[in-house]
């Protein structure tokens, strides 16, 4: 690894036997740096590593595939229902705050001309982006599943999740479409075509591979988050339905936690959240080599 | 790509092409970007009304706790919600809470401060250290594939890190590392803070390295892209000064972009500070309690809402719930502060994009 | 911005809000019909299907996840494909969820570890807590070497969490253990100090047994724990039997729930001093004579702490385990399906072999059953 040359830089103090004198405590404090630097990112990898390895440890040797589909009955069976509810609640959350988030980009970058307009609008988002996600789930246990008698169920659920993911998405597609050219625009209108039909065929394609990037983000971090979701969706073995209030459902971050040996005593429980957190873990793989498939194709498309 | 698709224009001719004054039809307001503007700002609205709906719940919620628990709700470390199953109910300038109810978020607010303060000493050097390995001394096939290590520790969630943090490495620090550290500290003011009774791995400096091991993917990546793009120029200046290629990194390169990574660092600060399951299982929610050295459990305002809420509902006048209200408030206040902050140093460098949240 | 803005937004994001609720709360209160069913006591639930919900303490879902699945098995549609009658839809994040989510009527049962305070019955006077089952709670050590089981009583426990008494061989200890060779080990204390049930209940056995030792305003679910030199907190029951396992010399109280736990572990369980003056192990029989002897002084509403009882041979920390419901439910149908199943929770439910042993909860005496029935029975719409 140390034999690779830098990036764009000659190496420096290899020079030796020039200034011999100084070559040597430089060639030291240069290698001392290096190596601490060689530290950091051990530090940053061993970790990673360390906790990949202990998921994978602690589910490898019970896992069995059939897990993913054997319904869970209280505190044994698999984990339908809680896949089930991840999947439904994250897709709700994207659905909304995808849709509002787009608008909310696009209003931004192509239409909003007013700078206290901009301002405001942008700093919605901005200070969503900046609440804890705990304060959110309180806010929603209190005013939504409380005040508003909804209960646990779905609905109060993928709204604060909605909530949560509105910032990434909206951020994205505002970076997104900031970053068409705007040579696209103008030679769209030289060609005579309608601003709704320029934005829709033109910019916002443009802007897709990064707003699908922002996306994938917010639902890599919808299908990890458990605080907003224990006072929200609450908890219970039945597969999310048409019910979108008054039924609290599972999600498989509910598993790790309240199934663990922290909580649960029973053996069977403790197997799920292990096989729960490993689902997680593989659930994140398959959207980070999503991301860098969509990310290396936007690439060429830029190149070629 | 435009080129290929056929302009479908369903009137034809140059002379239809709709200009914004083209009269009231509905088709021209469609066409000339009305409807999409008009759709626009609605969707742009509701982010803005999403977050005055959260402040005023929180804010109506929390009156009542600011108004009973005061000044003292800063300065005190207590956790009382009453005189145990026969506390009555009793009015006190207008809020209703139970007799003896006695609240002081001291533990709290400076648990939340400190284990965000070991976080960042921990993992800033590291994200920063490592980030200029990857970029300097790797080959970028090499450093492509570290950078996956980064997008998995920010897409890991943070109850699995919270698991890893009680079963594995808490444990683990507390009878391999941290009892080797206690007994050779001397006892001198502030590194006596290090010695004494090492626990039993959840705790303060439990729940900063988790919360470190947290921040640096936000950190290392935004890092690692803004040293990418500091131009090649400045730097051969530097050689050609006679520079090491460390002291070219530590002199030319981070300090160009040392209000980007200040940024990044803000904002892996406001991470820490709201982070709430993996702090929860890993700090031993010591409500009430301020541990008297770094290994002692503690308790973040974050923690504390998820964990005692539960217990808060008990409360039959709905003061506990009401006081969970003001801790949220001051979290979200903190926070807040931190994200601006984070805004106004970020806003300076141009052409760095935000990096929210995780490291894709 | 603003604080007007704020207000102004605010209010705007209430409206489309609360039209979204009224939309999405079509309640099955819809399918209440003129029938009106009075209290009673159903052996089998409404054929009109319904939905039960339950959530509450995490120490009693095992034992509602396993009622549940027997009754809707035992339950069902006739026809040819069978499908339960009553679905009863169980979770646990906690007790105090339990109760508030009764009172606010986000669900039909909320299952608790303790029964309502003076403050949660003023607040809402419709509620009833309906005992289901008995736990109890252990105390356990960690000393290798001490194979017979030791004996504690409330004096010697507050004494070692003050920090009066450190040491395993301190003649406090040793005059209520004749015989038994213990080691000159440093005790650590562990105790709880996230809110919690357990803590309650610990910290009453010590006051009960020894007022003097342990004050009154030092029960609760988060006490302020005398600073004790090597103590250690740990988080919920599993923290405690994981991080006992870790520490040789260290003593802690855990739910009875996890005796396979503590079993595994290696940890030794204690036997306490009952007020008799007796010592006695958290085995079935202590647990049942302890509450048996309390069956008589058992009030109507079942609100009774059986901390320190009277029994002669009793085990002194046991508690009912509590469902909470409120007397007044959304509808007719709902309530008799809710009386229906609490019944069969009460009678069918309380076998041993077949659902509590599991979680090492203990049946109710018959008398209490009664009790549990007369509460049942006020449950209506």
């Amino acid at each position: 690894m140390s034999g690779a040359p830098p990036q764009g830089l000659a190496r420096t103090a290899s020079g030796a036997g020039l200034w011999p004198s100084v070559s040597r405590r430089r060639r030291a404090g240069n290698w001392v740096f290096w190596a601490l630097c060689l530290v950091a990112l051990a530090l940053v990898i061993t970790p990673t590593l360390w906790m990949v390895a202990g998921i994978i440890g602690r589910a490898a040797s019970h896992f069995k595939f059939s897990v993913l589909w054997t319904s869970t009955n209280n505190l044994t069976g698999g984990l339908r229902q809680p896949i089930l509810g991840t999947v439904v609640i994250t897709f709700a959350a994207i659905i909304i705050g995808g849709v509002i988030s787009i608008l909310t980009g696009l209003y931004l970058s192509e239409f909003s001309r007013h700078r206290g307009e901009r301002s405001i609008l942008r700093g919605g988002y901005e200070v969503l982006a900046g609440i804890p996600s705990i304060v959110l789930g309180y806010v929603g246990y209190v005013a939504l599943v409380v005040d508003l008698h909804w209960g646990f169920g779905l609905l109060p659920a993928a709204l604060v999740m909605t909530v949560l993911v509105i910032p990434y998405v909206t951020k994205a597609t505002e970076t997104s479409l900031a970053q068409v050219p705007t040579g696209y625009r103008e030679g769209a209108e030289a060609l005579g075509m309608s601003t709704s039909y320029t934005l829709r065929k033109i910019v916002l394609k443009a802007a897709v591979p990064g707003i699908v990037t922002g996306a994938l983000v917010a639902i890599a971090i919808a299908i990890g988050e458990t605080a907003p979701l224990i006072y929200t969706a609450s908890f219970s073995d039945l597969a999310p339905s048409l019910h979108l209030t008054h039924q609290a459902l599972p999600y498989l971050t509910y598993l790790v936690y309240f199934f663990s040996s922290l909580v649960q005593p029973v053996n069977s429980a403790n197997i799920l959240a292990n096989d729960a957190a490993l689902v997680l873990l593989v659930l994140v793989l398959v959207l980070i080599i999503i991301g860098r498939l969509i990310a290396a194709r936007a690439r060429r498309h830029a190149e070629s | 790509m435009t080129a290929s698709t056929p302009v479908a224009e369903p009137t034809g001719g140059a002379g239809s092409v709709p200009s914004p004054r083209a009269g009231g039809s509905l088709r021209a307001f469609v066409k000339g970007g009305g409807l999409v503007r008009w759709t626009g700002r609605t969707g742009a609205l509701i982010p803005v009304l999403a977050l005055g709906f959260i402040l005023a719940v929180l804010v109506v919620e929390a009156i009542p706790a600011i108004r009973y628990n005061g000044l003292h709700f800063f300065t005190k470390s207590i956790w009382d919600e009453g005189t145990g199953y026969n506390s009555r109910i009793v009015t006190t300038n207008g809020v209703k809470h139970l007799t003896g109810a006695d609240y002081g978020a001291l533990p709290e607010i400076a648990g939340t401060l400190i284990t965000s303060a070991i976080a960042l000493i921990v993992g800033v050097p590291i994200s920063i250290g490592a980030a200029l390995f990857i970029v300097e001394r790797l080959p970028r096939r090499l450093a492509n594939g570290v950078g996956i290590f980064l997008e998995l520790l920010a897409g890991i969630p943070s109850v699995i890190i919270g698991l890893w943090g009680a079963l594995t490495f808490g444990p683990f620090i507390a009878h391999h590392i941290t009892p080797v550290i206690a007994r050779n500290m001397p006892d001198v003011p502030v590194l006596d803070f290090f010695r004494g009774s090492t626990g039993n791995g959840e705790g303060e400096l439990t729940s900063g390295l988790i919360l470190a091991i947290m921040i640096i993917p936000i950190v290392a990546a935004t890092s690692r892209d803004l040293i990418r793009q500091v131009p090649i120029l400045p730097r051969e200046g530097a050689v050609a000064l006679g520079m090491s290629d460390a002291q070219t990194a530590r002199k030319v390169t981070l300090p160009w972009v040392g209000a980007g990574i200040v940024g990044a660092v803000v904002l892996g600060l406001a991470r820490a500070l709201g982070e709430t399951m993996a702090v929860a299982m890993t700090c031993g929610v010591a409500l009430g309690a301020v541990s008297s050295n770094i290994y002692g459990t503690m308790t973040t305002i974050a923690a504390t809402i998820v964990t005692y809420l539960d217990t808060a509902f008990l409360d039959g006048s709905g003061f506990a719930v009401r006081t969970i209200a003001e801790l949220a408030l001051i979290l979200m206040v903190i926070t807040l502060a931190v994200n601006v902050a984070a805004r106004l140093m970020t806003r300076r460098v141009s052409g760095t994009p935000l990096p929210i949240g995780a490291g894709f | 911005m603003t604080k007007r803005f704020r207000l102004v937004s605010a209010i705007a994001a209430l409206i489309p809000l609360t039209v979204l609720a009224a939309a999405c709360s079509s309640s099955p209160s819809s399918t209440s019909s003129a029938k009106m069913v009075g209290p009673s006591l159903p052996s089998s639930p409404n054929k009109k299907p319904t939905v039960i919900t339950e959530t509450g303490s995490t120490l009693l879902y095992p034992l509602m996840g396993e009622w549940t699945e027997a009754y809707q098995k035992q339950f069902v549609t006739s026809g040819a494909k069978p499908a339960p009658i009553v679905t009863i839809e169980t979770g646990g994040t906690g007790s105090g969820t339990g109760i508030a989510d009764a009172t606010t009527g986000t669900v039909n049962i909320g299952a608790s570890d303790a029964y309502l305070s003076s403050s949660d019955l003023a607040a809402d006077p419709h509620l009833l807590n309906i005992a289901l089952a008995i736990s109890a709670q252990q105390i356990n050590y960690n000393l290798p070497s001490v194979k017979t089981p030791l004996k504690f009583n409330g004096t010697v426990l507050a004494g070692i969490y003050t920090g009066k008494i450190t040491k395993w061989n301190a003649p406090q200890i040793a005059a209520l253990n004749p015989g038994v060779k213990l080691p000159s080990m440093t005790i650590v204390p562990l105790r709880r100090l996230d809110s919690s049930g357990d803590t309650f209940l610990f910290t009453s056995y010590l006051n009960a047994q020894d007022p003097s030792a342990w004050s009154a305003s030092n029960v609760s679910t988060t006490v302020t724990w005398p600073a004790v030199k090597g103590e250690l907190s740990e988080t919920g029951n599993g923290g405690m039997v994981t991080g006992c396992q870790s520490t040789p010399g260290c003593i802690a109280y855990i739910g009875i729930s996890y005796l396979s736990k503590t079993q595994a572990a290696g940890l030794g369980q204690a036997e306490l001093q009952n007020k008799a003056g007796k010592f006695e192990a958290p085995v079935p029989a202590a647990i049942t004579a302890a509450v048996d002897a309390e069956t008589a002084s058992t009030p109507k509403n079942e609100t009774l702490s059986m901390i320190n009882g009277p029994a002669a041979t009793g085990y002194p920390i046991v508690n009912y385990e509590y469902a909470i419901v409120s007397t007044k439910q959304s509808n007719g149908i709902v309530a008799e399906d809710i009386r229906a199943f609490l019944y069969w929770d009460v009678h069918t439910g309380q076998s041993g072999t077949t659902y509590l042993d599991a979680v090492n909860f203990q049946p109710l005496p018959s008398s209490v059953v009664t009790l549990s029935d007369n509460q049942i029975a006020k449950i209506g719409a």
